[in-house]
């Protein structure tokens, strides 16, 4: 570009606001850069309940206000105590004492952006969970969040939820002093957007046509030496196959000396010794080794046993499944999964580079057509009325996608052989996840909690003739040192995990958690278990 | 607020009130099965945490606004914060202490302000400027000090100040670090004990590269729409401003290198520059939300409250967070490094090729990861072989470049390198192949 050509422009773009952001974009810059446009609008229709208004609650909800969800509820009957006031950041110290707890911290978390909206509910869970309408009330809300529930009522909750596919999860926090845990109640969450950072198939020894016919026709020993130089990496790649398919009767190199020879072949088309498009070749060879057709996840939601309880939200997840399994057995098809658009850098000139992008892109864009037609003939009714860019997206993220399916809370402890055998797998998770049920109990019958009273539960639930590993004593003390504190970093802590829990579920990108998430800040781990 | 003006005025126990540490005391009164018997359970160390104990916050931003209510929660009622930044709009989705009207103020004073609104009793000293302005003297009185930093610099700076305050004559010299950072959905948080324990500078090489475009690829071959900003910025910027600095933060200046990215990248029928990239590329933005913020500053605050009380061992040393792929956290011991230029005391082994320039020497240097350095300048006993700068030493040690080391330093001689990103003078000790 010429100096005058630059001056133009600049001249141009100082009279004119040039692409700069809204002030809603600015303020949310650092996490749009996470989860997108998509991400925030999902966000911002969400609507929450909170079942307590504790340290811990205030502390989850925080990081859900900041980043902007649409709404959220905080349903608690208690009175603000001198306790409360002490460790709760989000109520007024002592001015606080003896006012309802919920009320005073909705203002304070709502301060903290003005675009959410929240409320305060100064009603005990167990009064709504009696009437119909109030279970109606739970069961409106996009996501339900209880801490340090009494168990009764928490079961109770639980089982309402559970019972209908299409109502929110439910993530239960329990904590005592250092120990805590978390779990979330969901039948089955479907992710196509996991931001997976394994780089897709560049289908290098499934070329489409067009990539196949460049390799082909690039004239290696006659061609201008600075373009030789310049031939992106892929094209290489592609003819070494195809020249070494011509030679062993359509097969890839497979045995360690065939690898090695495949590479020095490869590197034989150099016409310099320093070119450095071909270093990356050979760096990128095992690609042609070591990809399967359909990687081994997504091939293995293709035989995913139906589930009866199937939240309908996910319907259209299902039959873009069912039309990618379709889509990999197609003759006409390419065998494989759609290609994606993206191409990574590599070394190349501009023009090849570009030329390149386009042809993976008019490929992708190939396959894409295909797979929305096979989408239109098994299943005419979704594909009219599923989102456009749900199937884009799902196409795009083909590599990637994950279905989880989860459990309802307590499910695992009345599993005993699970239960045991995750006694000496992962006896630390174990045995602090047991040391806390055991916990939950005792409090509920408003038990004294000492570390006898703890043991005795423990073995309720795992049954004699146990051994109890050092790790459930460990967990066992430590939950009789402290049995109602809701210390204030344990709150932040789990504040945190939490909310980016509840993150990932409501905007359906990245994996959320499957089972329970078991944290132990004495030693500073976490772990899943169940 | 009437209650926390009483509380600012009047002194720390007189604004408690009973049962204000329910919780905390819980974990106070007796220990657990993993607690040291050093602890002494009680009011001494109630009485220590919450009248003695004087903490430092650096960094009053994504983490240190969540460090300071956690420390101020937990019962620590002298903490200080040191920050020079001031608050722009991007902080709001996480930096919760602020509010749209404080944008532009001091985030150390305006956080200080909020907490003791907020949290009674506790005193909270800002300061608006830089941790290279404080001196040995201000650091040595504090107890604890915690970093929520984002810039690689400081915290090298601050882990090689502490390592050098170390007197082992004197215990109290040794100033336990908590140094936290995140980056989307993963963080990490650390505990060193400078000169003991793995410090910052041992584990450089644990950080990722940052992503450095070939000049050549800029000027000649672009690909990406990043290749088009780096041209705007990098080259056209001084050529057609000449002297005048190219700010970051100025959303002019932004939008000047977005339109002429865009036109480079039209040229090349180059497809996604935006403005948000743009800004994204030349500001190297980290993306950064407060959910992962929570999780790395209450595990930097939850060590500071065990080291402060001995109610709980403490994090040893390491613990890492990612929150993709359901919830993976890895806790483990990083070991401390031999030839650690900061706390090994002694020099980094280096082999040279006999043939390689000072120029050549140069090179490597910046490229080593475990090093991180940016313009050095280089030295051998009683010699000067580079320097940088003054523009006169410069000009006199310019020849040496084109020299071979070998020449300068004899086999197993030693080379001091200084730079102004290194917070500490760095010897090689050259051996020759």
């Amino acid at each position: 570009m010429s100096q005058t050509e630059s001056r133009d422009i600049q001249q141009a773009t100082t009279s004119v606001a040039s692409g700069q952001p809204d002030a809603k974009t600015r303020r949310y810059d650092r996490q749009l850069r996470i989860w997108a446009a998509s991400g925030q609008a999902a966000l911002e229709a969400s609507r929450i309940l909170l079942v307590s208004s504790s340290a811990t609650s205030t502390s989850i909800l925080k990081n859900l206000v900041l980043p902007g969800i649409g709404h959220f509820s905080i349903l608690d009957s208690a009175i603000t105590s001198p306790a409360d006031a002490g460790n709760n950041f989000f109520l007024n110290a002592r001015q606080s004492i003896g006012k309802p707890r919920a009320q005073e911290a909705v203002p304070l978390l709502r301060e903290l952006n003005d675009a959410v909206q929240g409320e305060a509910v100064l009603k005990d869970v167990s009064e709504l969970l009696s009437t119909e309408q109030g279970k109606d009330w739970i069961g409106s809300f996009s996501l339900v969040i209880a801490h340090n529930l009494k168990k009764d009522s928490l079961e109770q909750l639980s089982a309402l939820l559970w019972a209908n596919p299409n109502g929110p999860p439910l993530i239960s926090v329990r904590s005592a002093g250092f120990l805590a845990e978390f779990h979330i109640q969901y039948h089955e969450h479907c992710v196509s957007q996991t931001h997976s950072e394994t780089a897709p198939s560049l289908r290098i020894t499934r070329p489409f046509p067009a990539l196949l016919e460049w390799a082909r026709s690039v004239d290696l020993q006659n061609m201008d030496s600075t373009d030789h130089g310049h031939l992106p990496s892929v094209v290489i790649l592609v003819r070494a196959v195809d020249e070494w398919r011509k030679s062993h009767d359509g097969n890839l190199p497979k045995t360690p000396a065939e690898k090695k020879e495949f590479k020095s072949n490869m590197l034989a088309m150099r016409v310099k010794p320093d070119e450095e498009n071909f270093e990356e070749a050979e760096a990128q060879a095992w690609r042609v080794w070591s990809e399967p057709a359909i990687p081994s996840d997504v091939q293995s939601l293709f035989s995913l046993p139906p589930l009866a309880t199937s939240p309908r939200h996910n319907a259209t997840f299902h039959a873009l499944l069912e039309t990618l399994a379709e889509f990999t057995k197609d003759p006409s098809g390419p065998g494989t999964l759609p290609i994606s658009a993206t191409l990574p850098d590599m070394k190349a000139d501009t023009k090849s580079y570009v030329q390149l992008q386009n042809l993976y892109r008019q490929a992708a864009e190939v396959e894409k057509n295909k797979f929305k037609e096979i989408f239109a003939a098994k299943h005419p009714e979704i594909a009219k009325t599923a989102n456009p860019d749900e199937v884009d997206t799902f196409v795009k993220n083909a590599h990637h996608l994950r279905v989880l399916r989860g459990k309802q809370l307590g499910a695992f402890d009345k599993d005993r052989d699970a239960i045991v055998n995750s006694l000496s797998m992962q006896p630390r998770e174990a045995a602090t996840h047991l040391a806390l049920t055991a916990l939950s109990a005792l409090l509920s019958r408003e038990a004294e909690v000492t570390v006898d009273a703890l043991n005795t539960e423990v073995q309720a639930i795992i049954g004699e003739g146990i051994e109890f590993p050092d790790e459930l004593d460990a967990a066992i003390g430590e939950v009789a040192r402290a049995p109602t504190a809701d210390l204030p970093n344990t709150a932040a802590f789990l504040g945190g995990l939490v909310a980016q829990e509840a993150i990932k579920v409501i905007t359906e990108q990245y994996v959320p958690l499957n089972g329970y998430c078991v944290v132990d800040l004495i030693d500073s781990w976490t772990g899943i278990i169940g | 607020m009437m209650a926390a003006a009483v509380a600012v005025n009047g002194t720390a126990s007189s604004s408690d009130w009973d049962g204000r540490y329910y919780h905390v005391d819980q974990i106070l009164d007796r220990p657990g099965p993993r607690t040291d018997p050093s602890f002494l359970a009680g009011d001494e160390v109630k009485e220590f945490l919450r009248e003695k104990c004087k903490i430092l916050v650096i960094g009053a931003g994504g983490l240190g606004c969540e460090i300071l209510a956690n420390l101020a929660l937990s019962g620590f009622k002298d903490i200080h914060v040191i920050d020079m930044d001031t608050i722009d709009i991007s902080n709001l989705n996480r930096q919760f202490l602020f509010r749209p009207k404080d944008v532009g103020n001091s985030k150390a004073i305006v956080a200080a302000e909020f907490i003791m609104n907020r949290v009674p009793g506790v005193k909270v000293t800002p300061y608006f400027g830089k941790i290279q302005d404080k001196d040995e003297d201000y650091y040595m009185q504090f107890n604890l000090i915690i970093c929520g930093l984002d810039s690689v610099e400081a915290r090298r700076w601050i882990n090689a100040t502490l390592v050098n305050m170390v007197d082992p004559e004197n215990p109290e010299s040794l100033k336990p670090l908590i140094d936290g950072g995140t980056e989307g959905f993963k963080g990490q948080a650390r505990v060193i004990l400078p000169t003991v324990t793995s410090c910052y500078e041992c584990s450089l090489d644990m950080l990722n590269k940052p992503t450095a475009f070939p000049i050549c690829t800029i000027a000649n071959t672009p690909r990406l729409p990043e290749h088009c900003i780096e041209w705007a910025s990098v080259l056209e910027w001084p050529r057609v401003h000449g002297e005048k600095k190219m700010d970051t933060d100025n959303p002019e200046h932004i939008s000047w290198l977005y339109q002429i990215a865009l036109a480079r990248a039209k040229e090349f029928k180059i497809e996604g520059v935006t403005y948000s990239l743009t800004q994204g590329v030349v500001k190297n933005i980290i993306p950064a939300i407060a959910s992962t913020n929570a999780i790395i500053a209450a595990s930097c605050c939850n060590e500071a409250f065990k080291i402060a009380t001995s109610s709980a061992a403490y994090l040893n040393n390491y613990f890492m967070l990612i929150g993709t792929d359901s919830v993976y956290s890895y806790t483990f011991e990083h070991e401390k490094r031999q030839d650690c230029p900061v706390c090994g005391g002694e020099s980094l082994d280096i082999t040279v090729n006999k043939e390689w320039t000072v120029d050549r020497l140069i090179e490597v240097l910046v490229e080593r990861q475990d090093i991180q350095v940016k313009k050095p300048s280089l030295s051998a006993p009683g010699k000067q072989i580079y320097f940088q700068a003054p523009p006169q030493l410069e000009e006199a040690t310019r020849p040496n470049l084109e020299k071979k080391v070998s020449e300068l330093v004899p086999d197993g001689g030693e080379i001091t390198v200084t730079a102004t990103t290194l917070p500490f003078n760095l010897s090689l000790r050259v051996k020759y192949i």
